[in-house]
């Protein structure tokens, strides 16, 4: 597993600074935090990380690949995986089928096979089925397996876009605000999951609001404000940073 | 039973050959590509195969083939410049397209018999061959229901950001989209050749379009079944208001506006949820009377 | 003489600018394209013949056409496009279209049955034909009234849409329609002023075409429909001031084309130049510049 490098990334919009000369680096093996008041940029660092946003400077590695241009779905393939802040799924069609939608990286049958609904195809299909559900049960979400993805509850909705991007089984996975309008029990259950992930090797990039949460589960924190990195270090060090502490209280 | 089949066979065969010309249509909506330029395309594969047939001799299935290749790799072709636009303007794009086909057409006249079309083609195609060739089209719909081909598609259709995301190449799969739809329509154009003894420019023009995209739009634009029930809806509604045979475009397009009033997602696949709704809703039920059953 | 075909195509011109400016300020405001628009247009053309037929002086027959013409696209919004706003905004792209087509074909029906599927023509003394000659340049009385009722019309909208405290309604519905119902502007009210502004424009332009070519029947609409298509991309979907632009130029680049060119190859240059357009510039000479294209990166 390698691990996730930015080097001097800068972003701006015409005259707007979205991000600048902002160097981190998301190792596997354990959960890196980014905070920051509302509006620092770091949605937009995420966005630039996936390939929906191009840079204007600096580079972004996994491990000896430059992913710095590349474009979305092959930074997907690469093996990276994201959350949306303002959860992005497909409102209309069933649970199920929204986390199949993670899987799409895997799938490998061929075109011809498609358009002929070969059996190799179809099982393909049945197989993807069978782990989407898999991964319901494991969230205990079975039951809304049919629903319209767009009816279910705020925190059912975060969980489905959660197991999307664990569909993938990616190397990389990057959490923006996953656990936002769920109750304490709720965030801490997904807290011991994302430490779980953690612990299996995988990269974790944790966007949260949260501090107490923030403070549990991360190793290492970046806080970033109106686009620049004013501090990074161990959770309680940073929180206790006056730069920190006056970037969010707006001084 | 056979007097009425006779009586009409006409009809039916309209109703085969515009339900492939509209599935054609649905696949690339259901990609999320707003092309109407299947109009061309079905042209294309039309003159080539008539022009083939009628000029070189070649027999008509051969020349069909070729017909439905023409339209695939033209459709391809397309896809190129397409890809940079969305929404209306692909689809005023695709309509500008089809117009440049429609007046190359009547400009060649040498080539293609001009605003007389080209006249005498063998009536090769039946209700038969209808019938399987729209069981193909709809096998090969289904199939795309059936694997990673139609969930790439809705998902692109649904919002390409996340697709992407997941690891979809929009790019590819709108081109596998128009090709197949190319490809299709190409072949619906051969087959409408050597079934009518004629063809001409004007009818593979705006009205076709329309009425295509009618089709598509009235039955529904989601289950593979909607295109083809839009197409009964447009054609048998007419038909059954015989006595008012005089005002059948009137009736056409009174059915257009009251259907998209009341039933904006299209006929059929408004049903289709009506009944996914009352399901979900069942279970929910059940699910309910299920949780407060084990409550004390 | 190209001065002579530039001048004609700027009469030309200047009816596909009436005619592109109802379409482009119903999909500016509205975001839907209105596909029964031809049909208004000739609508329009039917109601001053009537009316000339019936003894009315033509400039009555002029005004009466755009007061029908307004109604009659009113009566479409209202009919057909009211109820489609209430679902998303794919089901209105779409049936938007399908519904516009319905309600033309409609429309076309209706005036295929009153006409008899004839093509009519304008009394003989309806219009006098009169030339002027000034600087080798020859410009038919007709011509004139074309061009100063077309400038007319175009002033008077922009007057109406810049100057006027309507006009500041429609522009903010047009920019933001729910920020504009929270400062208490009435949507509806909004529709039904661009609806009818826009038929009126319509019907105009269809009086004058059935004037000049003095031909009427109830197809007459469909192929300034898709010229429409071009003047309005041209012009930039939502662009009132580039509507006008692009009818004029389109108007021209009609008739040198038409003179200097072989005839069949009109529609194949319009055509790919529209397509070209929406290659490179799809937001056209005026339009705002992320309309159209996509791509991220």
């Amino acid at each position: 597993m390698s691990t996730l490098v930015l080097d001097q990334v800068s972003k701006h919009f015409g005259g707007v600074v979205a991000a600048e000369k902002v160097s981190m680096q998301i190792p596997p093996g354990r959960i890196t935090g980014l905070i920051g008041p509302n509006g620092a940029g770091k949605s937009t660092i995420v966005n630039l990380i996936t390939g929906m946003m191009s840079l204007t400077a600096g580079t972004i590695r996994l491990g000896d690949r430059d992913l710095t241009t590349t474009s979305p779905h092959e930074i997907s393939r690469a093996g990276l995986a994201r959350t949306f802040q303002n959860i992005r799924l497909f409102k209309e069609a069933p649970a199920i089928d929204n986390v199949m939608g993670g899987f799409h990286r895997h799938e490998d049958s061929s075109l011809l096979a498609s358009i002929l609904a070969l059996p190799s195809a179809r099982a393909e299909t049945r197989r993807i089925r069978a782990r989407a559900a898999e991964l319901l049960e494991r969230f205990n979400m079975t039951r809304y397996a049919s629903f319209p993805a767009g009816g279910l509850a705020y925190g059912h909705q975060r969980r489905v876009e959660f197991m999307r991007a664990l569909a993938s089984q990616p190397n990389v996975l990057l959490l923006d605000e996953p656990v936002a309008g769920m109750n304490d029990v709720e965030a801490n259950e997904m807290g011991v999951i994302f430490k779980q992930l953690a612990a299996e090797g995988m990269a974790v990039l944790l966007i949260e609001h949260n501090m107490r949460f923030v403070t549990r589960l991360c190793e290492y924190v970046y806080v970033l404000d109106g686009g620049r990195l004013i501090a990074e270090g161990e959770p309680k060090k940073v929180i206790a940073d006056p730069a920190v502490i006056a970037a969010y209280l707006g001084t | 039973m056979l007097q009425l089949f006779i009586a009409y066979q006409p009809l039916i065969d309209l109703f085969l050959l515009h339900s492939g010309l509209a599935l054609a249509q649905y696949l690339v909506l259901r990609a999320g590509v707003f092309s109407v330029a299947n109009a061309g395309l079905t042209a294309i594969g039309a003159y080539l195969a008539a022009g083939l047939t009628l000029k070189a001799g070649w027999p008509p299935a051969l020349t069909m083939v070729l017909g439905a290749v023409a339209g695939m790799l033209v459709s391809m072709l397309l896809s190129l410049p397409l890809a940079r636009l969305r929404g209306v303007y692909q689809a005023i794009a695709t309509l500008a397209f089809v117009q440049v086909v429609l007046s190359l057409n009547v400009y060649s006249e040498s080539l293609t018999g001009g605003a007389m079309g080209m006249n005498g083609i063998p009536k090769v195609v039946s209700t038969w061959t209808l019938l399987i060739a729209l069981a193909g089209t709809l096998y090969i719909v289904w199939a795309i229901n059936q694997t990673r081909l139609g969930r790439a598609f809705d998902a692109i259709r649904q919002d390409e950001t996340v697709a992407a995301s997941l690891g979809t190449s929009v790019r590819y799969y709108q081109t596998v989209a128009f090709a197949l739809s190319g490809g299709i329509a190409g072949f619906y154009g051969g087959l409408e050749a050597f079934h009518s003894y004629s063809i001409e420019p004007s009818r593979f023009g705006f009205e076709f379009v329309v009425a295509i995209l009618s089709y598509v739009v009235l039955g529904g634009r989601r289950s593979i079944w909607g295109p083809v029930v839009g197409t009964a809806v447009l054609l048998a509604l007419p038909e059954l208001a015989r006595p008012l045979a005089e005002y059948r475009t009137l009736v056409y397009g009174l059915i257009m506006v009251l259907v998209m009033g009341y039933l904006p997602r299209g006929v059929y696949d408004t049903f289709v949820e009506y009944l996914y709704r009352r399901r979900i809703a069942r279970m929910d039920r059940a699910a309910m009377a299920q949780s407060q059953g084990d409550a004390p | 003489m190209i001065i002579q075909q530039l001048l004609n195509g700027l009469i030309v011109g200047g009816v596909y600018a009436l005619f592109a400016i109802g379409f482009t300020l119903v999909f500016g405001i509205h975001q839907v394209l209105n596909l029964a628009h031809g049909a208004v247009f000739m609508t329009g053309a039917f109601i001053a013949l009537y009316s000339v037929l019936g003894g009315w002086p033509l400039w009555a027959g002029f005004l009466l056409a755009m007061l029908g013409s307004g109604l009659l696209s009113v009566l479409i919004e209202f009919g057909a496009f009211r109820k489609l706003r209430k679902s998303g905004p794919l089901e209105l792209e779409f049936g938007a279209i399908i519904t516009s087509i319905g309600a033309g074909l409609a429309i076309m029906a209706v005036a295929q049955k009153i006409s008899n599927t004839q093509i009519m023509r304008f009394p003989f003394e309806t219009m006098p034909v009169v030339i002027f000659e000034f600087f080798g340049l020859r410009v038919s009385a007709l011509q004139l009234i074309m061009a100063a009722c077309a400038a007319i019309l175009v002033v008077g909208i922009t007057a109406y849409l810049y100057r006027t405290a309507f006009g500041r309604q429609v522009r903010a519905v047009a920019g933001n329609e729910r920020a504009a119902t929270l400062v208490g502007v009435n949507p509806n009210f909004v529709y039904f002023q661009t609806f009818f502004m826009s038929g009126a424009l319509a019907g105009a332009a269809g009086v004058l075409v059935g004037l000049a070519f003095n031909s009427i029947h109830f197809v007459m609409g469909e192929p300034y429909l898709l010229r429409g298509f071009v003047v309005v991309i041209l012009g930039g979907l939502g662009s009132i001031p580039g509507a006008l632009l692009a009818g004029l130029l389109l108007g021209m680049m009609q008739t040198l084309t038409v003179a200097f060119l072989p005839s069949g190859l009109t529609d194949t240059i319009i055509f790919s130049l529209l397509f070209l357009i929406l290659l490179f510039r799809p937001h056209g000479l005026l339009g705002k510049p992320e309309a159209g294209a996509m791509r991220g990166r």
